[in-house]
């Protein structure tokens, strides 16, 4: 008997999408008479802005009697490298660009969402002296809060870390407000030089229908498209934005839980980003995982009772797994599934008040997620297309962003995606087992980490120290 | 060495294999009767021929693109017809089973490996149900996860006379899902029963 092989299918992809910029597409199918509609508006009409510039306020929906927020549906995230030397005109000039932005859109997804985080490289190189002062420092882990990029045990020794100076994140409903965006930072501004565009897409379907991901999916000819299921949020097919599995407004802050230690101050109000471009096999997933698998896989061995075509499972805190429970379950069934882990080391193991008095009570979810599916591949535009290994031939994937308050808390997450849990306990799996839940499917092709300043402090940070 | 893998473009065209498939098949073809007959001589029990396959495959039991033939003591049968491209050119891979006397779906066995440890249990050999084909007076389950040698398969699954029967065909180029859902709508529109002999 001889074995038949699976190949990455990009030639039928490409076929079907012919010489249409997939991006035209996205336009096209974007024009859904439910999209919310945008009236430019100054920025007193909408209050003050949030010190924080990762904080993107989302409206809440019920998806099969679970609480959701409705993701934007179109986002952008630009990597760069600073040209400049005169730091400081930069700053003023960027800072400027940004105000005008914040003033004529909304600062939610029928406006705009614009968060400027800034690499390592940014500080070492451009600002160090202020940077050794400043940068916060994770007292838990005795390690800075923003740590150099790294691999995973589950990444292949191909996944790339980037050191770009910055990353540019944009959210909108409209499309026209990120272009409108992006020409202003990096087309108008002669401050960047723009490393990589990374555009994406996600929901669309909570009031019914098909959803975005699924529409230019089957449009682009992704191979297994067919496949995803009406109305999916992701390609993967489960809602990934329910409220409970999400952290609450400003728990993502250096600051909010504790463990950061601010020095003096200058960065009150920021957060941690973690960047990634994930290549997701969506034949693999559909063809290869029957429902009850799939649920296993994306959340945890033990969900039975799953409706089936089931895609917005329960995930609160009442569902958490423990550590101990999930090394039983894995000793049990060869299995540890996806969220079950990450739930583990992603939510607080006691109540925490807040500096500003908020309470999060016992398993409060930490992580801010804000990724997006794409047809990148891995990237819409590169300035390094050898090394970044540009193809043209659009691919099912997910530019993941995600927000913590340190690069620590970060790990903690996803080495518990691989099976290495917070008290030490590493389930033995092979790398990239269908064991450790998605990783069979999913491969990272690219990873950098990111400090996102406060609004006060987002434009060219510290360079003016 | 087998024929290379006509091209993607030449595949996406679906031309017909030898036989061109009859509105309403009555026969199995004459160069591929033998087989089947001798499968349902075999098992002593009915078996579908095909009367179409997709390009480049033919469906003779012994011929070039033969896998797997093969029948169990329980008389349950597996005749798996592959084309193997060279080069990633891709692979067209059928299968035809049938299990006398029973209708329920098989289990098949899963094996998860945990480091030194490896953990047995089973699963259905094919879930997934995405609704039901009718061709050729045959209603059809269509589940779309299976396992062993129908993984990465669609497959469709139906009763006749207290037996169950597949067709499967793998997704993978040449062919897309819905090229492959194509070419098994119309191998089952094409399905000629032969019964057993003597």
């Amino acid at each position: 008997m001889r074995f038949t092989r699976r190949r990455f299918l990009g030639g039928a992809a490409a076929a079907a999408l012919g010489g249409a910029g997939i991006y035209e597409l996205v336009d096209q199918l974007a024009q859904s008479p439910r999209r919310p509609t945008h009236t430019p508006t100054p920025t007193q009409a909408h209050g003050p802005l949030p010190p924080e510039q990762h904080v993107f306020d989302l409206r809440t929906v019920s998806s099969e009697g679970i609480e959701v927020l409705v993701p934007p549906l179109h986002s952008e995230v630009v990597t760069a490298t600073v040209k400049t030397d005169d730091l400081r005109g930069a700053q003023h000039e960027l800072e400027q660009t940004l105000a005008r932005l914040d003033a004529e859109y909304a600062p939610n997804p029928a406006g705009l969402g614009v968060t400027v985080a800034w690499g390592l490289p940014y500080f070492h190189e451009r600002v160090a002296a202020a940077a050794r002062t400043h940068l916060p420092f994770d007292r838990r882990a005795r390690k800075p809060v923003l740590l150099p990029t790294r691999r995973f045990p589950s990444d292949p020794d191909t996944t790339r870390l980037e050191s770009n100076d910055v990353a540019v994140l944009l959210r909108s409903d409209r499309l026209d407000h990120i272009d409108a965006a992006r020409k202003a930072i990096f087309d108008d501004l002669d401050v960047f030089d723009v490393a990589s565009i990374r555009r994406g897409f996600a929901g669309g379907a909570f009031d019914g229908g098909k959803s975005l991901p699924q529409q230019l999916a089957v449009a682009a000819g992704v191979p297994g498209a067919d496949l995803i299921p009406d109305g999916a949020e992701l390609f993967l097919g489960f809602t990934s934005t329910q409220k409970a599995g999400l952290g609450p407004r400003l728990i993502a802050n250096h600051e909010t839980l504790g463990f950061v230690d601010l020095r003096g101050g200058y960065f009150h109000g920021g957060t941690h980003m973690h960047l990634s471009h994930i290549n997701e096999d969506l034949e693999a997933w559909y063809l290869n995982f029957d429902f009850d698998e799939r649920v296993l896989t994306a959340f945890q061995p033990g969900m039975t009772q799953v409706r089936p075509g089931a895609q917005t499972v329960p995930q609160g805190p009442g569902n958490v797994a423990s550590a101990a429970e999930t090394a039983r379950k894995f000793r049990q069934t060869g299995r540890f599934g996806h969220s079950g882990p990450i739930q583990a080391t992603s939510r607080l193991l006691q109540r925490v008040v807040g500096p500003d008095g908020t309470v999060y009570e016992q398993g409060t979810a930490i992580p801010q997620r804000a990724d997006f599916n794409t047809l990148d591949n891995p990237f819409a535009f590169s300035s390094n297309p050898a090394e970044d290994k540009l193809d043209k031939t659009p691919a099912a994937g997910v530019h993941f962003v995600v927000f913590n308050p340190s690069g620590d808390d970060f790990e903690r997450n996803r080495l518990a995606m691989d099976g290495v849990l917070p008290d030490g306990t590493k389930l033995e799996v092979s790398a990239r087992s269908r064991a450790q839940g998605f990783n069979s499917v999913l491969t990272t092709t690219h990873r950098q980490n990111f400090l996102v300043p406060p609004r006060r402090h987002r434009s060219f940070p510290l360079a003016e120290l | 060495m087998r024929a290379t893998l006509v091209g993607v473009v030449a595949a996406v065209a679906l031309i017909v294999a030898f036989p061109a498939a009859a509105a309403h098949p009555k026969s199995c073809p004459s160069a591929w009767a033998a087989g089947w007959q001798k499968l349902a001589n075999t098992i002593q029990a009915p078996v579908y021929c095909p009367t179409w396959m997709p390009n480049p495959l033919d469906a003779k039991i012994g011929g070039q693109y033969i896998d797997i033939d093969s029948v169990n003591k329980d008389r349950s049968y597996l005749i798996s017809f592959l084309e193997h491209g060279d080069e990633g050119s891709g692979d067209v891979h059928v299968n035809f089973r049938g299990y006398p006397g029973r209708t329920t779906i098989p289990r098949c066995t899963t094996v998860v490996l945990t480091g030194k440890k490896a953990i047995r249990g089973t699963t259905p050999c094919f879930a997934d149900k995405a609704g039901t084909q009718t061709a050729n007076g045959i209603t059809a389950s269509v589940y779309r996860v299976n396992q062993d040698a129908d993984q990465w398969h669609i497959l469709l699954a139906w009763h006749h006379a207290g037996s169950l029967y597949t067709v499967s065909e793998h997704v993978i180029q040449p062919y897309t899902y819905a090229q492959v859902v194509h070419n098994l709508d119309r191998l089952l529109a094409g399905l000629v029963l032969v019964r057993p002999e003597g």
